[in-house]
C-alpha cells in the first residue's frame, strides 16, 4: 500500500475521508474511508488500550468496617472513571523523580464516610476528595453523569458502620490494566452487506430474512442479483462508534488516539535514525542466539534444516557464540532437553 | 549487552560439567532476555565487590533498552527486524511499498514482533522501514486534519 500524501491533492476523494454522522458527549458514530482496514484497525487498538488515563492505583485503608472485604473495596475504587484533562502533564509515577508518588505524577483522593443515621447509607463516587495540589483543578475527580449528581456507588454502610481511606491515583493504559481505558467501547464495522464475504453468516433457511440489515446498510450499495464475487475487492469504508466510559470526551479519544499512534512511530523513527550508523540496529555487537533472519542466497553454514529459525537452545548453526548453546554442544545446556548441541546438522 | 551474555557463557561452560545443568539458571524463555538482569557474571562480580555492583546495576536501570533490533543473518535488501513492545497495532499497518513485508509474533507472552522486509535493488530494508514508518506517520497527520476539518463541520452543522 501507499500512502503517498502527494496524490491525495489532487482531489478529496483521494486521500482518506472522515465523516462524523452523530455525536454527542458520550459518543462519536464516524466512518474513515479510503484507508486501509490495517490502519482503521491500528486506530481501533490504540483507542482501546493506548490511551494514557487517571485512576485509582494504590489503596490505603485506615478503617474499614462495612461489610466488604479492603481489597474488594480497592478494586471497586480502581474502576471508578475518574477525569482525564489534562493528563498530558501528569507524568508516569515510574518516570517521576520523586520517591513514590508526588504532584506531578498522581492525584490523591479521600473518602471518609461514616453511617451514623438509623438506616443504610450509600457511598458514592462524589464523596471521593481529591486533596493535595493537583496539575489542573479538574484532573482526577471522580466523573459524575447522572442527574442526582452522585456517581458510581462504592458500597453500602450500615448503622457505626464506617470507611476511611485515601487513594492514589496514577496514569496509565488500559493494555496494563482495562481500568485506564477511556472508551467505553469502540464499534467497528465495514462491508454491511457482507459484499467481501468476510462473514459466513449462520443460517436456517435465508440470511437475508434471518440478519437485521446493519444501521450502515443503507449507505452503501446493496449487491446486485446475480452479481458476481469480486475477489480483488478491499474493504474501504469504516464506521466506528466511539462510545467514552467518561474520562476523556469521545473526539478527544478519536485525536488522542491517532496522537499515540503518532507518538509511537516517532519513537521507532527517532530509534532507528539515533542507533542505525553505530551498529546498534545492524546487529554487529549481537552474538547470535535468539531468531535469525533466514538466510537468503547463500546459506553459509546452514543445511536445510534450520535455514529458516536457529533456537537459541540448539547450538549447531554458524555463529555458535550464542549464550545458551555453545559450540559443537560443549556448554552446561548441551545435554539439556532445550537442545541436543550434536545433532541438527 | 552483548559482551556480559559471552562471558556468563564462558563462565558457565568453565564452571560446570555439562551433565551438571542448575535446573534454575536455565532461560524460561524460549529466547534469551536482552534487557537481562538476572545474568549475574560471576567474573565481575569477585573483581568489581558489592560497590562497584551496585553502581552498575543502577547505571543497567537507567540504560535505554534497544527496541530495534536487526536480527543476524541480514542482508542490506532483505532484513528482518525484531521489535520490542510492540505488536499488531503497528506490525498489521506498517506497510512499505517493498518486495515483500511480513510480521509475526513468535509468542503471546513475549512483547515481542518481528518484521521481515525485501526490497527490490535500489533500497535497502532498513531505508524502506523507516520511509514505511514515515508514510504511516503523514497518513495520522492526514487523517487528524481530516478528522478536526469533519468536527467543525459537523459542530457548524448541528449549531444551524
Amino acid at each position: 500500500m501507499d500512502y503517498d500524501p502527494m496524490i491525495m491533492d489532487d482531489a478529496e476523494a483521494l486521500g482518506p475521508v472522515v465523516k462524523i454522522s452523530q455525536a454527542d458527549s458520550v459518543r462519536v458514530k464516524w466512518e474513515l474511508s479510503n484507508t486501509d482496514i490495517s490502519f482503521a484497525n491500528s486506530l481501533r487498538r490504540v483507542m482501546l488500550a493506548e490511551i494514557p488515563t487517571i485512576a485509582i492505583d494504590l489503596v490505603e485503608i485506615e478503617e474499614n468496617s462495612s461489610v466488604l472485604a479492603d481489597e474488594f473495596i480497592a478494586h471497586r475504587l480502581g474502576l471508578i472513571p475518574l477525569n482525564a484533562e489534562g493528563i498530558d502533564s501528569l507524568l508516569y509515577s515510574r518516570d517521576c523523580d520523586c520517591d513514590g508518588c508526588c504532584e506531578h505524577c498522581s492525584v490523591r483522593l479521600i473518602l471518609h464516610a461514616k453511617c451514623t443515621g438509623d438506616e443504610n447509607m450509600h457511598v458514592f463516587a462524589r464523596d471521593l476528595v481529591p486533596t493535595g495540589d493537583r496539575i489542573n483543578q479538574v484532573l482526577g475527580t471522580p466523573i459524575i453523569n447522572d442527574s442526582e449528581g452522585l456517581g458510581p456507588l462504592i458500597l453500602k454502610l450500615r448503622p457505626g458502620q464506617e470507611i476511611k481511606l485515601e487513594c492514589i491515583a496514577k496514569k496509565g493504559i488500559a493494555k496494563e490494566h482495562a481500568k485506564w481505558a477511556p472508551s467505553a467501547a469502540i464499534g467497528f464495522e465495514y462491508d454491511p452487506h457482507n459484499k467481501l464475504h468476510h462473514l459466513d453468516l449462520w443460517y436456517e433457511s435465508d440470511p437475508k430474512a434471518e440478519w437485521p440489515p446493519s444501521e450502515y446498510a443503507a449507505w452503501e450499495e446493496p449487491p446486485q442479483e446475480g452479481e458476481p464475487f469480486d475477489y480483488d475487492a478491499v474493504p474501504n469504508r469504516f464506521y466506528f462508534n466511539v462510545e467514552t466510559a467518561g474520562p476523556l470526551p469521545p473526539d478527544v479519544i478519536i485525536s488522542e488516539g491517532i496522537k499515540v499512534l503518532q507518538q509511537k512511530l516517532a519513537g521507532l523513527i527517532h530509534e532507528l535514525a539515533d542507533e542505525g550508523g553505530d551498529g546498534g540496529v545492524n546487529g554487529d555487537g549481537y552474538n547470535g542466539g535468539g531468531p535469525r533472519s533466514p538466510e537468503y542466497g547463500a546459506g553459509a553454514g546452514m543445511d536445510g534444516f534450520n535455514g529458516g529459525y536457529t533456537t537459541p537452545f540448539g547450538g549447531a548453526a554458524a555463529g555458535n557464540q550464542s549464550a545458551w548453546g555453545g559450540a559443537g554442544g560443549a556448554t552446561a545446556y548441551g545435554t539439556t532437553p532445550y537442545g541436543a548441541g550434536s545433532s541438527w546438522s | 549487552m552483548a559482551k556480559p551474555k559471552v562471558k556468563k557463557d564462558e563462565s558457565a561452560t568453565a564452571a560446570e560439567p555439562a551433565s551438571d545443568v542448575v535446573m534454575d539458571e536455565a532461560p524460561t524463555s524460549h529466547q534469551p532476555e536482552n534487557d537481562d538482569n538476572m545474568s549475574v557474571d560471576p567474573n565481575e562480580n569477585g573483581e568489581e565487590g558489592e560497590e562497584g555492583d551496585e553502581i552498575e546495576d543502577e547505571e543497567e536501570e537507567e540504560e535505554e533498552v534497544q527496541r530495534v533490533r536487526l536480527l543476524p543473518g541480514s542482508t542490506p535488501t532483505a532484513a528482518s527486524f525484531e521489535f520490542l513492545n510492540e505488536g499488531h497495532t503497528l506490525g498489521n499497518a506498517l506497510r512499505p511499498d517493498v518486495e515483500f513485508c511480513a510480521y509475526a509474533i513468535p509468542h503471546p507472552s513475549e512483547n515481542k514482533m518481528n518484521v521481515r522486509i525485501q526490497t527490490f535493488e535500489g533500497t535497502t530494508a532498513i531505508e524502506a522501514l523507516q520511509k514505511g514508518l514515515r508514510d504511516l506517520q503523514e497518513l495520522c497527520d492526514v487523517v487528524t486534519d481530516k478528522f478536526i476539518d469533519a468536527r467543525e463541520r459537523f459542530v457548524a452543522a448541528s449549531a444551524s
